[in-house]
């Protein structure tokens, strides 16, 4: 019988003794990636129980135990280092990018009231907020010294904001700078993320928009997991909480996650945003297919989604009637 | 004044004001997961949080931990390396196979696994066994924390090819990961159920137990194949 194990191909007996052998060549690297290549290949595997080291020494590959111990060792850590290196895949790139984005939206945010409320002492009336506030700072600093022929000139002039002292001016205008360069970041981001997904992902990009589509492949953790989920899944991802609430308790089951960004959900009537986000799931769910399997275009994605929305409105135009109490309601089944 | 007692083969309680469980370190000064090197009489003790250890909360809850110094032993489900780390200590004339399915984990590992010879990192899916059976000879130990649905079928496949006769096989059942919205109670029964019966080869449990206080809805089990 041939097996094939990670230091050669050997032939052996019924009892497991070695016939005969055709080992490796003793090289780190070689026998790394031989290895990695028998990881797929599942033909002429040992038999169940089967020595390996016993045959490694039987065949003459090695002298001793610890020289198959110290060489598996090296081996098995550059084949791991060699798998590593390999598992940065586009997708994951899109999925540190998003990730990236939010950390970011969160620190400008945070940054930009800091900003707001600090500036605000100096210069109360200016109605600035967020980028625009912080370029404004970045620009004059103490009102004192906005140009004439800026609109906010006269709200300056007469401004009962306290006096910005030199020392105090340098630092808001650096912390502005900081937070200015945050804003530049994060269209840097998004510019990326819209550029790779059009690459990556182009009928999720078509059907939910770059943003949205890279979120679901963040959060489901890459392009492949994304298109092995059902489109319910799809339909709740980022909603996992009420989902889980749900399921454990009685309360109402989501009907839409993150895809609630999407602006065929939101622009929705409420009465029909739950049949839509079902809709909008199972496209989605085909594109993620798509784009995963095959990787082709496919135009009239978004059509057919469209026509299908069309129906679902065309269908449901007015809310509702909310049913009249009547007496008991109907006891639902409770989940242990 | 330390005080050193031996609770099984590798694995040691250490009292320095405070008891704590213990291995010795195989990897002299090096800390793992900001645990504390404890020197006595020449010998350096690295303790071991049962918190962050479904072993160490095994042994802490009294089960006989079938390992010896040169025991070789599969490890599904390595993840950083914080328990694997321990099991290289205590088998230090041994060897871990240790499988781990997700490369940002198995980043963390290599630099641990690159440190200590007795650890054999292999980035794989544990529910396959055929893909490392080039690699991995038979063991005395299969050790399970996986947290996945179908565990119990994943210790059966790799006990049919890799358990020694002999053998056992320590698993950590995540009542979490097998059914979110279930009692644990009932999944523990089921998952105990189904690795006595359900697929081949079939195991009798030498030892079931709760994981608490020191993990919330895990089970310990302890088996060796049905003869």
């Amino acid at each position: 019988m041939k097996i094939n194990t990670w230091f050669g191909v050997l032939e052996i007996g019924s009892k497991g003794e070695v016939l005969a052998s055709d080992s490796f060549p003793k090289d780190i690297r070689e026998l790394a990636l031989r290895s990695l290549s028998l990881r797929d290949s599942r033909q002429n595997l040992p038999p169940e129980g089967f020595d390996l080291k016993a045959a490694a020494i039987e065949c003459k590959f090695v002298d001793s135990l610890s020289e198959y111990y110290s060489l598996l060792h090296e081996v098995t850590l550059e084949a791991a280092k060699h798998q590593v290196s390999e598992a940065l895949t586009p997708d994951q790139r899109i999925v540190q990018a998003v990730e990236a984005l939010d950390d970011i939206n969160e620190t400008t945010n945070s940054l930009s009231e800091r900003l707001f409320e600090w500036y605000g002492g100096y210069f109360p009336e200016s109605g600035l907020n967020g980028e625009a506030l912080a370029l404004f700072i970045v620009k004059y600093g103490s009102r004192e010294n906005v140009a004439p022929d800026d609109p906010l000139y006269l709200k300056a002039r007469d401004s009962m904001g306290a006096k910005l002292e030199a020392a105090d001016e340098v630092l808001l205008k650096g912390f502005a700078e900081n937070v200015c360069s945050l804003y530049e970041r994060r269209k840097q981001i998004e510019a990326y993320i819209e550029s790779s997904m059009e690459i990556l992902a182009p009928n999720l990009t078509i059907t939910a928009g770059p943003m949205l589509g890279a979120r679901l492949i963040s959060i489901a953790g890459s392009l492949e997991k994304l298109a092995a989920f059902p489109s319910s899944t799809i339909q709740v991802i980022g909603a996992s909480k009420a989902l889980f609430k749900h399921l454990r308790e009685r309360a109402p089951s989501p009907k839409h996650g993150i895809i609630y960004s999407h602006p065929l959900v939101n622009t929705s009537p409420w009465w029909v945003r739950g049949k839509v986000a079902r809709a909008l799931a199972a496209k989605l769910s085909l594109a993620a297919r798509i784009d995963f399997y095959s990787g082709k275009i496919d135009p009239s994605l978004p059509e057919k989604l469209e026509e299908k929305i069309q129906k679902i409105r065309a269908l449901n135009p007015r809310p509702p009637q909310k049913r009249p109490e009547s007496g008991a309601k109907p006891k639902k089944k409770r989940r242990k | 004044m330390t005080d050193v007692r031996k609770l099984s083969d590798g694995i040691f309680e250490v009292t320095k004001g405070k008891k704590q469980l213990a291995t010795k370190n195989l990897d002299l000064g090096k800390t793992v997961y900001g645990e504390k090197l404890i020197p006595v009489e020449g010998v350096e003790y690295r303790t071991w949080d049962p918190r962050r250890s479904k072993l160490g909360a095994m042994v802490l809850k009294k089960f006989n931990i079938p390992l010896k110094e040169d025991s070789k032993v599969l490890y599904l489900g390595a993840a950083s390396g914080t328990t694997v780390s321990h099991v290289s200590d205590i088998v230090s004339e041994g060897a871990v196979y240790a499988v781990e399915f997700a490369p940002r984990s198995m980043r963390d590992f290599i630099g641990l696994a690159s440190r200590r010879k007795n650890i054999f990192p292999l980035l794989a899916d544990a529910g396959k066994p055929d893909s490392y059976a080039h690699i991995v000879e038979p063991v005395d130990l299969i050790f399970q924390d996986v947290a996945q649905p179908n565990q119990a079928e994943i210790a059966a496949r790799n006990a049919a090819r890799f358990l020694n006769e002999g053998g056992h096989l320590l698993l950590s059942i995540k009542a979490r990961s097998i059914d979110t919205a279930a009692n644990p109670k009932e999944v523990f029964t089921e998952e105990v159920k189904k690795l006595e019966q359900a697929f081949e080869p079939r195991f009798e449990i030498l030892m079931a137990r709760d994981l608490m206080p020191y993990h919330e809805d895990h089970l310990g089990v302890l088996a060796k194949l049905k003869e």
